[in-house]
């Protein structure tokens, strides 16, 4: 097992951030008046954790004992019938999927689960717990559709369900679902907190840290607990005790990017593109998001530029990025983003050096 | 019957008949009528003369209506003899494509070098000894554009007896009950081949016997392979010919016609070029014939011109010889079939060819050459003509080869005129059609063209011209997001949505096309360029298959709640170093793992799509691209 | 849902004023309307205006009035962009619901009860043009029998033929006293605590919305109990707080790349939703003293551009 998982919270008293957040949503258990909730803020922040908190303090443990089903659904779409399958972690109480698995037929997925959920809802002897929880995890990759009948389901059942909602980024969820929801934003632990979090981990694994150690880990996690976590675990494996200058290893995937950001820094030309190209292809094959890419591209340019040309580059990233959401295959725009690049940096060398 | 009558009402004299008929000829734009109509009114116009009172009777007594009926029923006969009559009652004996056959090699209008080559193939393989393996030469191409003629002109000049197979006329189905009926077997065409392909293999020791001791040498010409049906028959015929090409002890040469990809679908092409590559493997020497050039026909036709003493202007020859798609065959006969009536064709031709010039709505033009057979159109001389047909690969590569005028001062300075561009937008004209008819012609989906052109741009984008690289890439990119708009817009009604599907693909492919075009200011120098099938497609089918194989994994060791690009980014990665244990030193060694892994799982991708990537071998050799 | 959690039923639906007269601010709509009422004879309507205003509720109210709660359900049909409102249920569902005849206008308990149905069709704007046409042709053909009652935020979506068969009425956005009252007044009656900086937080953070203002102060009341801060009200209502927006407009204005990336940076990990971050940045950059006019409008050109690139995912 992870440490990842091993020392994850498991109720919302322990909560090792977010401690008010928590109590709050006790407060909301504890009157039984538990409105839609959606949970927004960026990865590694603990929205998941919270939320399995939150479900053992609704039912207790019998929330924990899940189970997972690859359900396939049969949907009556007007004409034709479509065969969706997708998988689903359910207990008795509640049930957890993720639609945007679902693709463009997502829209389908949200109102036929909501659906059937509200059909065979438990009852319990004294009447009480007579709602289902749905968690939506990523409601931000939901297609405008599917959040637009997701919020008409939200009202047709609200009696019968509470839906959890889970997404990076608000911004993408329509004003619609979140103004019938109690949103709850979620900031990224501070670097004190993750350092907290890791000596803690420390402790109860027994491991000698040396001094400044947990700093530099959390220092490179980006304010993200989870790869905070990933990272020592890592460094644990990797060597161990730990030096004082012990290097924390980047993500493989990184590495190449930064590879590939040296690469276009040393030569700017049509054949270097090109290359370029090959190493995004690589990328792409192994499932790395293409934002992702575009994302950490800039990041390791951006390290090694002057600075007068940051603000354009950064444009320009911003620029192809919009573009890449709007277009089918992101390779065209990384690429168009680099050769953009490659031209704005011959340019400047040329101006600078003759 | 109405329109007759008033034929002959008019045409009383002979004077009248020169009008009618040039009036004739410039009303059939508007009026649609065939040929044969036409010289029909010349034939009433004379024999109204004949019997002059027709004309002036307004109410017909039943005799002359019997009369009438006469000469029209007469009208029509001759209308028939009409069809076999060329101008100036001279009877047409044999086609022209017969009688102009070429005779020697001097008149083949193929191109020098691919003569040169079958000739020295020919010679190599006929004075040397025999015995020697490789005896199979495959000649590949259109059609109509001079494989056989080849051969016959160098056979006949190097004093050759040319022996052909050709695929015996199809069995009709009554013919075949009948022979079933006398008992015999049904002997498929294929079985004929088979049979044909044993005896060559034996024909070269029957050969001294029969011809003894003229030793005339002998050239086996396979003009055309039975057709198959279903696999077993192929796999049969693959079987025939490579023991053809094994055992043939006279030199033997096949010629396949090549047909592109829409007319059969893509089984049938990826038999040919199965068939091309097992006859490869087996020895055969392969000469691609391309489409004849312009010149060549127009050198040709100008020729038959000449011996038929047909007045017809350059500009038709012209024309016929462009329309015709490198297809001299075709070229010959619509020049025959034109010279019957010769300024017709002239008008409608140049009135089309305005059309055509102006349309710029490439997919509407298929259906405008359809409707001017009954519409408004005259009869359209792109019916006579070759249906224009490129490869895709020809489209793509023309527009990767950015071939462009070169700058005339005068022309120069007529645009500066017309039209005033900064500096840095004017490009040299275009050294082809318009870029959407060229599209148009190559049946050319928006989506594999622009995935075409970005896999292959970056070749011939010059070496350190990194800005035209940006511009070329960013236009494909503007292309792309085109492309996904059509997907995501919701249409009211299903024929809109089929319309303006198809309006905003082939814009996508116009700003696709035009940016690669515009992008590339100066294009590498031309060379031979392989088109290479684009690697997204690959790279798209392994991430596909990644991901479902982690979608399966994801749900039993993380849980739902993780997204992909968690797993993708954090937890793979991680899991990856923790699960190895420890190691040696820092993380060079598993990093190095990482593309190798990726490498190996894309080579196989490779073999999977290693036909595909031999299909699109594009010659481009500069001469024939750029003149047809 | 009221067997389970009877105290979550939206306030705003509590609150809902029940009556013409009593919706808060609008009171040249609310004299007419209270005419027609007497008549019992009203024409198509199109109310538009900023959300909050009053718009279905005064519709709500119109129809309650007319028919009372007994013949409502069979009078009234009430769709909002919620319900599917495509072409086809323009097609079907309004149409069939229109074609049904009603009986005489005889005064059923008290009620007018015109021989009429009413249609409310909520948040119009978001439905598609085509949906807009075709809608026109069934007004015109039930005209005798239905009214339509349509409600939107703006009326530049709404199609000319149709905004111009209806008297057309605009709700003004509510002032800060008659929001202050109307809040007031729930915090009356939900026995809740609101002090006076916390009534105007809760004003500016609605932004005249009187719907999102009871939606924000029930949300902070389940979550934070019965006396609320301000502090509160704005990490309920996803509002950023003044101070990060403050933070990355000083940064922006350094020029320095480094420190404004730190600063963005760091606004992602707070999680701050872009696009009110983008609004944010926007009133801020508008009441700025030492930007000129001409500063002012580049930025927000260039802001303009990012919201859009927000919004269109």
């Amino acid at each position: 097992m992870l440490w990842v998982d091993k020392y994850r919270p498991r109720t919302l008293d322990k909560m090792f951030v977010h401690e008010e957040i928590a109590q709050n949503l006790k407060k909301l258990v504890a009157e039984q008046d538990c409105p839609h909730l959606l949970f927004y803020g960026p990865p590694g922040a603990g929205k998941k954790t919270l939320i399995m908190a939150l479900l053992r303090e609704m039912f207790g443990p019998a929330a924990e004992k899940v189970k997972l089903e690859q359900k396939t659904w049969k949907i009556d779409a007007g004409t034709r019938t479509i065969e969706l399958e997708l998988a689903m972690l359910a207990s008795t109480h509640h049930v957890e999927l993720n639609p945007s698995d679902a693709g463009f037929q997502d829209r389908y997925i949200v109102q036929e689960i909501i659906k059937e959920m509200a059909k065979n809802r438990p009852i319990d002897s004294k009447g009480k717990k007579g709602f289902k929880v749905l968690v939506l995890n990523e409601v931000d990759k939901l297609s405008k559709e599917a959040q637009h009948s997701l919020r008409r389901t939200m009202e047709k059942y609200s009696a019968s369900c509470r839906l959890v909602l889970c997404c990076n980024s608000s911004s993408r969820v329509t004003e619609a679902v979140r103004s019938r929801c109690l949103n709850v934003r979620l900031n990224a632990p501070t670097v004190e907190q993750i350092i907290e979090v890791l000596e803690l981990i420390g402790k109860k694994e027994s491991l000698q840290l040396p001094p400044g150690f947990a700093a530099r880990i959390a220092a490179q996690s980006n304010r993200s607990m989870r790869r905070a976590i990933l990272s020592f675990e890592t460094c644990r494996v990797q060597q161990y005790p730990f030096t004082v200058n012990q290097a924390v290893p980047a993500m493989d995937w990184e590495q190449y990017v930064s590879e590939i950001a040296s690469d276009i820094m040393k030569e700017q030309s049509p054949k270097r593109l090109f290359q370029v190209r090959g190493k995004v292809y690589e990328l792409l094959a192994n499932c790395i998001p293409p934002e992702v890419i575009l994302k950490k591209l800039l990041l390791e340019l951006l390290k090694k530029l002057d600075s007068e040309l940051k603000h354009e580059i950064c444009h320009w990233a911003a620029y192809y990025e919009h573009r890449m959401r709007l277009g089918q295959k992101s390779i065209f725009h990384i690429e168009a983003f680099v050769a953009k690049f490659m031209s704005i940096y011959k340019a400047f060398l040329i101006e600078t050096f003759g | 019957m109405g329109k007759r009558k008033a034929v002959i009402v008019l045409s009383s004299s002979e004077d009248d008949e020169v009008r009618d008929r040039s009036a004739g000829g410039h009303q059939r734009p508007s009026k649609s009528r065939s040929n044969p109509l036409s010289t029909s009114r010349k034939r009433i116009g004379k024999r109204s003369k004949e019997t002059s009172c027709v004309g002036s009777v307004s109410r017909p007594s039943p005799k002359l209506e019997a009369a009438k009926f006469a000469t029209l029923s007469e009208d029509f006969s001759d209308c028939l003899e009409d069809l076999h009559l060329a101008r100036g009652n001279q009877y047409w004996k044999e086609l022209w494509i017969d009688k102009y056959k070429p005779s020697s090699v001097a008149q083949l209008a193929v191109h020098k070098k691919k003569v040169e080559e079958i000739k020295c193939w020919l010679e190599d393989r006929l004075t040397k000894s025999k015995g020697r393996s490789g005896n199979v030469l495959l000649l590949t191409g259109h059609a109509g554009i001079g494989k056989s003629a080849t051969v016959r002109a160098i056979a006949s000049q190097l004093g050759a007896q040319l022996c052909e197979w050709t695929t015996p006329t199809p069995t009709l189905w009554q013919e075949h009950v009948h022979i079933s009926n006398l008992g015999l077997r049904y002997v498929s065409k294929l079985d004929e081949f088979e049979s044909f392909v044993e005896k060559v293999g034996k024909y070269s020791l029957l050969f001294p016997n029969n011809f003894g001791l003229s030793k005339v040498p002998i050239i086996i010409l396979i003009d055309d392979l039975p057709g198959t049906n279903g696999r077993a028959a192929f796999v049969k015929l693959k079987k025939c010919l490579m023991t053809l090409a094994h055992s043939s002890q006279l030199p033997t040469i096949i010629s396949i016609t090549e047909f592109s990809e829409i007319d059969l679908g893509k089984g049938s092409t990826s038999r040919y070029e199965e068939l091309i590559s097992i006859l490869e493997r087996a020895g055969a020497q392969k000469v691609a014939f391309n489409p004849l050039t312009v010149s060549s026909i127009k050198k040709v036709l100008s020729n038959i011109c000449q011996e038929e003493k047909c007045d017809v202007t350059l500009e038709l020859i012209d024309q016929i010889a462009k329309t015709c798609g490198g297809d001299i065959r075709n070229a010959v006969a619509s020049f025959q079939y034109c010279c019957v009536r010769p300024d017709d064709f002239l008008l409608s031709a140049s009135s089309t060819q305005m059309t055509t010039n102006t349309r710029l709505d490439f997919t509407k033009s298929r259906s405008s050459l359809l409707t001017g057979q009954n519409g408004h159109e005259p009869l359209s001389f792109f019916l006579v003509g070759r249906d224009e047909t490129l490869t895709l690969f020809h489209a793509l590569g023309k527009f990767l080869h950015n071939k462009r005028e070169i700058p005339n001062a005068l022309d120069l300075d007529l645009g500066s005129e017309s039209l005033v561009l900064c500096k840095k937008f004017v490009r040299k004209p275009l050294k082809m059609d318009v870029p959407e008819r060229v599209l148009s012609q190559a049946y050319g989906q928006a989506r594999p063209v622009v995935d075409f052109l970005h896999e292959n741009v970056l070749d011939f984008v010059s070496d350190g011209a990194i800005n035209d690289a940006w511009m070329v890439s960013s236009y494909l990119s503007d292309a792309d997001c085109l492309l996904a708009l059509s997907l995501h817009i919701i249409f009211p009604s299903l024929t809109d949505m089929h319309e303006s599907k198809s309006i905003s693909q082939l814009v996508a492919a116009s700003v696709a096309v035009r940016g690669v075009l515009f992008g590339n200011v100066q294009p590498m120098s031309s060379r031979w360029h392989t088109i290479r099938s684009p690697k997204l497609w690959q790279i798209e089918h392994l991430a596909h298959q990644h991901k479902n194989e982690l979608m399966g994994a994801k749900c039993d060791t993380y849980g739902i709640g993780v997204s992909m690009s968690e797993i993708v980014t954090e937890y793979l990665p991680s899991v990856k170093w923790i699960s190895s244990g420890i190691t040696d030193g820092l993380g060079d060694g598993k990093y190095e793992h990482y593309p190798i892994r990726v490498n190996s799982s894309s080579e196989h991708g490779f073999v999977v799509y290693d036909s595909k990537e031999s299909m699109s071998n594009e010659e481009s050799d500069d001469d024939e691209i750029e003149d047809w | 849902m009221a067997p389970l959690i009877p105290s979550s039923q939206p306030w705003v639906e509590k609150y809902r004023p029940k009556q013409v007269k009593d919706v808060a601010h609008q009171d040249e709509v609310v004299r007419v309307l209270t005419n027609t009422l007497e008549t019992a004879n009203c024409p198509h309507m199109l109310f538009y205006g900023p959300p909050g205003t009053g718009k279905t509720t005064t519709a709500l109210a119109i129809a309650h009035q007319l028919f009372g709660p007994e013949l409502y359900k069979s009078r009234v049909l009430e769709l909002n962009a919620s319900d599917d409102r495509g072409i086809n249920v323009v097609r079907t569902k309004i149409k069939d619901f229109a074609a049904v005849a009603v009986g005489s206008g005889s005064r059923q308990g008290g009620y007018p009860c015109p021989p009429y149905k009413i249609i409310i069709l909520d948040e119009a704007d978001s439905m598609t043009e085509d949906a807009q046409n075709a809608l026109r042709r069934t007004m015109e053909t039930y005209s005798k029998v239905t009214r339509f009652f349509f409600i939107c935020n703006y009326i530049s979506r709404i199609i000319e033929p149709l905004a111009s068969r209806c008297a057309k009425f605009r709700f003004k956005p509510l002032s800060a006293e008659v929001m202050s009252s109307r809040i007031l007044h729930i915090c009356n009656e939900e026995g809740l605590n609101l002090d006076q900086e916390a009534l105007s937080t809760l004003s500016s953070i609605s932004e005249g919305d009187l719907c999102r203002a009871i939606t924000y102060l029930q949300s902070s009341a389940r979550l934070y109990g019965s006396s609320i801060s301000s502090k509160e009200l704005i990490s309920v209502s996803g509002v950023i707080p003044q101070n990060a927006v403050e933070a990355l407009f000083v940064a922006c204005k350094t020029g320095d790349f480094d420190f404004a990336n730190k600063e963005v940076n760091n606004v992602i990990a707070e999680g701050y939703p872009i696009s009110q971050m983008l609004s944010g940045l926007f009133e801020v950059i508008i009441s700025s003293d030492d930007l000129s006019d001409v500063q002012k409008a580049r930025i927000c050109k260039r802001l303009g551009r990012e919201a859009d690139k927000v919004s269109t995912l």
